[in-house]
């Protein structure tokens, strides 16, 4: 529940509760119940990665362009139990009918809670991880692996981020 | 009193019918990836000269000249050919003295590579590849001894070229 909102009831019944004890001289008392569910919100700096060309020789690691990847991760969840991100790819890079497979893309991280990581197109792969609520972020840097027997093409996939607050 | 308790269960509706009854626990987002591959082709000798030591022609009629390694390293579509060519500039001089340039041939190792004559005017395929990768192999050349060659130092700059389309 909004803030505003929760601070509009307390005085609603606050109000209630005092008109009656000034009118009568009676006392009586409201429990006020605040509902604070598991709730997860997930902001990226960037909605797309591009790797350009380059020589395998020279570079055999490619850095996607644009840098990093910057993730906060706002997550509120029960205590004893644990917050994640992950990142899944849909399929493999595909450009045509030529296929890359996803796990020639991996990253490095930064941030507490986070890990280093490869891609997988069949399971989710853990970004980060935390046990306690709170706004969370680090960095991710993405890189591809490149390599002389890759045929030439545009290839594309897309990544899916998964925040779960339980 | 009826009043009090009354105030306080329309606080307490209020505060159940504000509160959600289930918040949303996970959230998404998708990023979409290019991965730009471009063709490209890199060509690696591990020699730049090549020597023939001079020999009697009756006892050595072809000399050998150590092998050359070849790493010709393309990128293409799948399945895609490539080309690695050889040409000499002319044929072997010495001043005024020539030898024609076929008498220098060469036998080759590895995979779409193979033998072959030099030219000085058409380029002699050495090794014809398909789809992207690292085609390595070796060529070694031989050149044909003979009396007949006015004594010299004779050279020629031959062009190797990687072609892939």
């Amino acid at each position: 529940m909004p803030a505003g909102r929760f601070r509009i009831i307390t005085l609603c019944v606050w109000a209630l509760a005092a008109g009656v004890t000034a009118a009568g001289a009676q006392t009586a008392t409201a429990t006020l119940a605040a509902d604070v569910q598991p709730l997860g919100k997930l902001t990226l700096s960037a909605t797309s990665l591009t790797f350009p060309d380059a020589d395998p020789d020279l570079v055999p690691q490619v850095p996607a362009a644009g840098g990093p990847l910057t993730i906060t991760a706002k997550g509120r969840a029960h205590w004893g139990t644990v917050i994640t991100l992950t990142v899944q790819a849909d399929d493999d890079l595909r450009s045509g009918v030529t296929v890359i497979p996803a796990s020639t893309l991996s990253w490095t991280a930064s941030g507490t809670g986070f890990v280093d990581g490869t891609l997988n197109r069949t399971t989710a792969a853990v970004v980060a991880s935390w046990s306690s609520p709170g706004v969370h972020g680090g960095t991710q840097q993405w890189s591809f692996a490149n390599s002389w027997l890759q045929p030439a093409g545009t290839y594309t996939l897309t990544l899916l981020y998964t925040l779960t607050a339980p | 009193m009826k009043k009090a308790v009354w105030s306080a269960i329309v606080a307490v509706a209020v505060l159940i019918v504000a509160a959600p009854a289930s918040a949303q626990n996970t959230d998404t987002k998708t990023v979409n990836v290019t991965v730009n591959v471009s063709a490209r082709a890199k060509l690696t000798l591990s020699a730049s000269t090549l020597t023939f030591a001079d020999a009697d022609p009756d006892t050595t009629p072809s000399i050998a000249a150590g092998a050359i390694n070849v790493d010709a390293k393309v990128r293409t579509s799948p399945g895609g050919a490539s080309s690695l060519t050889v040409l000499a500039d002319d044929d072997l001089t010495s001043g005024t003295d020539t030898i024609a340039i076929s008498n220098l041939t060469w036998t080759a190792s590895g995979g779409g590579y193979a033998a072959g004559t030099m030219d000085a005017t058409t380029a002699q395929t050495l090794g014809s590849f398909s789809g992207p990768g690292n085609h390595s192999g070796a060529q070694t050349y031989a050149l044909a001894n003979s009396w007949s060659y006015a004594t010299g130092s004779y050279t020629a700059t031959i062009t190797y070229t990687l072609t892939a389309p």
